[in-house]
């Protein structure tokens, strides 16, 4: 009797599974037929998880630079030292995505009660938050409106610019089923994905015109007068509206009217739609994200079953990590620490002061080389961070918190380890709100803390010990101060396959579907800033993510499965790819695999070239991961990077 | 022959489990999952569904340390020591289909020119209770692939649940060893005439209770085998695959397998043998980075083409499909075998 029920933490869609455990090892991984959301069903990561959790890349023991390994105690008073001599505006927090509730609540704490600082953050800041920024503000909930569970019971399903079978797969294989049962499936994209090629409909875009034509939809939809009139700030909107260059449309998008006209049409006439997009590492823009969401507002596709607009957290615990408060304007649930009755809130029950005023994030504080930031906690991340490399090398003090050997960690005067995540108790909220308890499977294989012991013993250190005895304690004292998590305990989710957010004490079952009181339309912040291409520079070059690896290559290559299914791609390119399209190909004079070179205004990158009908003629396309050299080319165009999905830069690609 | 009572069924459970591993259906205690693992003869369910997960994983784990080896760099001398694992193993309870794929995976790592030696031990001092099935489950086709309800062959005991007494057959020499400590009283041919009745009754029950699965797997054998199947078929299959995995690793009788050499922390290097699947880009990929198999319907086809032709059916000395509908649990595309089967047929009819 050696399978034990838990939850995937590869991505946000948080698929139910069974462990094989035998021991302190993990021997195998079996899905869960019963769970709501994956029913069954895994995706080539969470078949392999054991190989992960297997692996010998481990940090065991507490290690200082200069005196080497040595034991929790001293090197808990190195880190305390360190710390306590930095101002707080000079120490910064960065949490971990994957890291559960409970350990992000801990960390969120240590910075503001005992470090005093609001300089804490994940790296995954811009893409999810522009979502739960405009979601928040339109509805008064920050996390996807509409649920996993319900999508087969939507009409009308969009996705929107996201390779949704390669980031989410089982996400993708709901759309799937959906669509087999009679749901009409639109995918709005530059590439034709996978999921594209499962669609009823693909609507092949310009790259960088999501927006345009999102807008164009909703302008159609209301001058038919099928959209609701009845929602704030509608006439701000109509004014908004009107500004959209519809006859030029086609010119300005690649999209035909008659394909507005028809998308418009099914999303208002159904009763019932959902839309998903990206919301990682990259995902929309603040503005287009308002663009889809008002669509949706004007289509009343709010606030029913089967409806819903749904950001997809690419990261398996980055909701979460939103709503334990790591980031530097936000306490848990999204509450605002420019709040005052909220800080007293969280002041009463903590007996101390919090400081007020908002801090930075760590990108921000790590990219600006004029920063006042001195010393860095960093835990559990992903290689993304190594692109700040010189900057961590520089820092007076850097301390490194996590499970597994990690190309950080070298930049770290002090490394803490901590247990995996299936070696203690905690809680990670999935995309859709689906807060799930993944309990103890084992004695942890080396004596190492599970990160909330650890934060509270340095919370000891300081003197400000938090008195944490399990793990449940930490998501007590959550739900005594966070709202949409205040009738979330342990014991409410054991024997669970989670709970969706908000659930309180009158309603334990949690809420499948957001229904909110006022809905208002989330005026965009910016004009079109459609990236055209010119002479010189032919080809708009799209930045994403592709099969298998995403940006966790520190994950994939403790792996042995996806590890090769990730170099089947690198392998066979290994200097990275740049996707074009056959008829480019043949304009360039490059066959597949042939190296080129891609110049941009600001830098250029070589690459070899991958040939695919994915991409249309025009276009081109690289994935984000992590290579010097398209590192560094993106790193010039850190903006428009930071744009994510829409993210276009216009290049030339030469033969060499 | 014989005939015993249910009590009886726990006693052999219980003298099992004192020479043996006990393996067995049960039921997942939070969720009511049934997993085919260890058990106790507490635990073991007979009355469980079919599990989740084939045996397979017993004598062909999921991940498998096979060498280990040490290298003395001063001795300049290499320990290198093969792990073998060769405890007995009882798996109890089994089902026909999951036994006939025990059989298949036992012809292709022991019936060739090479036998593998760690499949070898596991498999070595293995006892076999099988046991019929009097209702087949939603999602069954065994009698589409000739491979249930009830065993042939290829077990030591097996069981059949007559209602209120169970008919214990003795297929082996091993099996009736055991059985001597017992005092049971033997059965008759009326007996083995109600248990015929019992399985040809529970053929008839597939028409109304499973409804989720029918592949009429000897009319696309042909198909495939010939290669008179549309591209656009295999590229209409291929385009809903998202390469997981999934179909291989519940696939009672899939046996392909990727080898891993992985350094421990205490400087010891093992080499560790996984599970793969034919669905994924780099099982195919040559050294040099060329790929036979590229595109997904290519890698897709030669999972059907694995299962379901003459020639590979040689090998297996049956077609590689045992009926248990396992692959269409698990697909996130809807592609598992009796679909692939259906659209297959599907294109002959028009």
């Amino acid at each position: 009797m050696s399978y034990m029920p838990g939850v995937c933490t590869f991505c946000g869609t948080g698929c139910g599974h069974y462990l094989k455990v035998s021991g302190t090892s993990v021997q195998g991984v079996f899905p869960s037929r019963v769970h709501p959301v994956s029913k069954g069903r895994l995706c080539v990561r969470g078949w392999n998880i054991h190989e992960l959790l297997g692996t010998h890349e481990r940090i065991t023991r507490p290690y200082v630079r200069d005196s080497g390994e040595v034991t929790y105690r001293d090197a808990i008073a190195t880190l305390v030292s360190a710390l306590s001599s930095y101002k707080p505006e000079e120490i910064a927090f960065l949490a971990s995505p994957r890291s559960s509730n409970e350990d992000n609540y801990a960390l969120m704490k240590l910075a503001r009660l005992v470090f005093k600082t609001n300089n804490i953050s994940i790296q995954a800041e811009s893409g999810h938050r522009n979502s739960l920024d405009v979601l928040y503000k339109g509805t008064g909930f920050a996390g996807m409106l509409g649920s996993l569970e319900d999508i087969r019971k939507a009409e009308v399903l969009i996705v929107a610019g996201m390779d949704i079978t390669t980031q989410n797969p089982i996400i993708g294989s709901e759309l799937h089923y959906a669509a087999r049962s009679g749901s009409l499936l639109i995918t709005i994209d530059s590439r034709m994905t996978k999921i594209a090629k499962l669609s009823k409909k693909f609507i092949n875009i310009k790259p960088g015109t999501m927006r345009q034509v999102f807008d164009a939809i909703a302008y159609y939809m209301d001058t038919q007068q099928w959209g609701n009139t009845k929602s704030a700030h509608y006439e701000e909107y109509k004014k908004y509206l009107a500004t959209v260059p519809f006859d030029a449309i086609e010119k300005e998008t690649g999209v035909l009217q008659s394909e507005i006209a028809f998308v418009a049409e099914r999303l208002a006439k159904a009763k019932s739609a959902a839309v998903f997009f990206t919301s990682g590492i990259s995902g929309l823009s603040h503005d287009t994200v308002a663009s889809i969401f008002n669509l949706f507002v004007l289509a009343d596709k709010i606030g029913k079953e089967g409806c819903g607009v749904n950001p997809i957290a690419g990261i398996n615990n980055l909701q979460g990590s939103f709503d334990m408060g790591c980031a530097p304007d936000l306490l848990t649930g999204f509450q605002s620490i420019d709040d005052a009755v909220v800080r007293k809130k969280f002041e009463k029950k903590w007996k101390d002061q919090l400081p007020a005023s908002k801090g930075k994030t760590v990108e921000e504080l790590l990219s600006n080389n004029s920063s006042p930031l001195k010393a860095l906690v960093i835990v559990d991340h992903d290689d993304g961070i190594v692109r700040f490399s010189e900057r961590l090398k520089s820092l007076p003090f850097v301390a490194y918190i996590g499970s597994f050997t990690n190309k950080v960690a070298v930049y770290a005067h002090v490394v803490l380890p901590v247990t995996t995540y299936i070696e203690t108790d905690g809680t990670f909220t999935n995309a859709e709100r689906r807060v799930q308890l993944s309990s103890q499977k084992c004695n942890p294989a080396f004596d190492v803390l599970p990160m909330w012991k650890l934060i509270d013993a340095i919370a000891e250190a300081m003197g400000k010990p938090f008195n944490y005895e399990h793990a449940s304690d930490v998501m007590d004292e959550i739900a005594s101060l966070t709202p949409a998590y205040e009738g979330i305990s342990h014991k409410l989710l054991s024997k669970k396959h989670g709970v969706q957010w908000p659930c309180t004490k009158d309603n334990p079952g949690g809420t499948k579907y957001c229904v909110p009181h006022n809905v208002a339309f989330v005026l965009p912040q910016k004009p079109y800033a459609a990236v055209q291409v010119t002479q010189e520079y032919p080809y708009l070059l799209m930045v994403g993510k592709a099969q298998h690896y995403w940006h966790q290559n520190n994950i994939m290559h403790k792996t042995f499965i996806p590890l090769r299914e990730y170099n089947a791609t690198l392998l066979l390119y290994p200097d990275g790819y740049v996707a074009i399209a056959p008829e480019d190909a043949k304009k360039i004079g490059v066959r597949d695999r042939w190296p080129v070179k891609v110049v941009a205004q600001k830098a250029e990158m070589k690459a070899m070239v991958m040939i695919s009908d994915d991409v249309a003629p025009g276009t081109a396309y690289v994935p984000y991961f992590i290579r010097e050299g398209i590192a560094s080319f993106l790193l010039a165009y850190s903006d428009i990077v930071s744009q994510g999905e829409e993210a276009t830069i216009p290049v030339r690609i030469e033969k060499v | 022959m014989y005939l015993i009572t249910k009590n009886d069924v726990k006693k052999i459970a219980k003298a099992l489990e004192e020479k043996y591993t006990l393996y067995g259906p049960y039921l997942d205690a939070d969720f009511g999952q049934c997993f085919f693992d260890k058990v106790t003869s507490d635990t073991v369910n007979l009355n469980a569904p079919i599990p989740a997960n084939p045996p397979k994983h017993v004598v062909f784990p999921h991940l498998e340390t096979i060498m280990q080896y040490k290298y003395d760099k001063n001795a300049r001398k290499a320990d290198i020591a093969m792990v073998f694992d060769d405890t007995p193993k009882a798996l109890f309870g089994l089902r026909s289909c999951d036994l006939t794929g025990l059989q298949c995976i036992d012809r292709f790592f022991l019936g060739q020119e090479f036998v593998d030696e760690v499949y070898r031990h596991h498999r070595s001092r293995m006892f076999i209770v099988a046991n019929t099935c009097v209702v087949p489950f939603k999602q069954c086709f065994c009698v589409c692939t000739d491979s249930g309800p009830a065993a042939q062959e290829g077990y030591d005991l097996n069981l059949t649940d007559l209602g209120d007494s169970y008919l214990l057959e003795v297929g082996s020499p091993k099996g009736k060893a055991f059985i001597e400590s017992f005092t049971f009283a033997p059965a008759t041919q009326e007996h083995l005439k109600q248990k015929q009745k019992i399985v040809e009754k529970s053929i008839t029950m597939f028409d109304d209770i499973a409804t989720e699965s029918k592949a009429w797997v000897s009319r696309v054998m042909n198909r495939v085998t010939t290669g008179f199947i549309k591209e656009e078929i295999w590229e209409y299959i291929g385009n809903q695959c998202i390469e997981c995995g999934a179909c291989s690793y519940v696939c009672p009788t899939c046996t392909c397998f990727n080898i891993n050499d992985a350094n421990t922390m205490s400087g010891d290097t093992v080499r560790l043998r996984t599970w793969d699947s034919c669905s994924y880009e780099g099982y195919s990929r040559m050294a040099g980075g060329h790929n036979p198999r590229k595109p997904i319907e290519d890698r897709r086809n030669k999972r059907f083409f694995c299962k379901l032709s003459y020639s590979q059916s040689k090998k297996y000395l049956r077609p590689g499909c045992v009926g248990c509908g396992r692959c269409a649990w698990v697909c996130p595309g809807d592609i598992g075998l009796p679909n692939v089967v259906t659209y297959i047929r599907r294109e002959i009819h028009e």
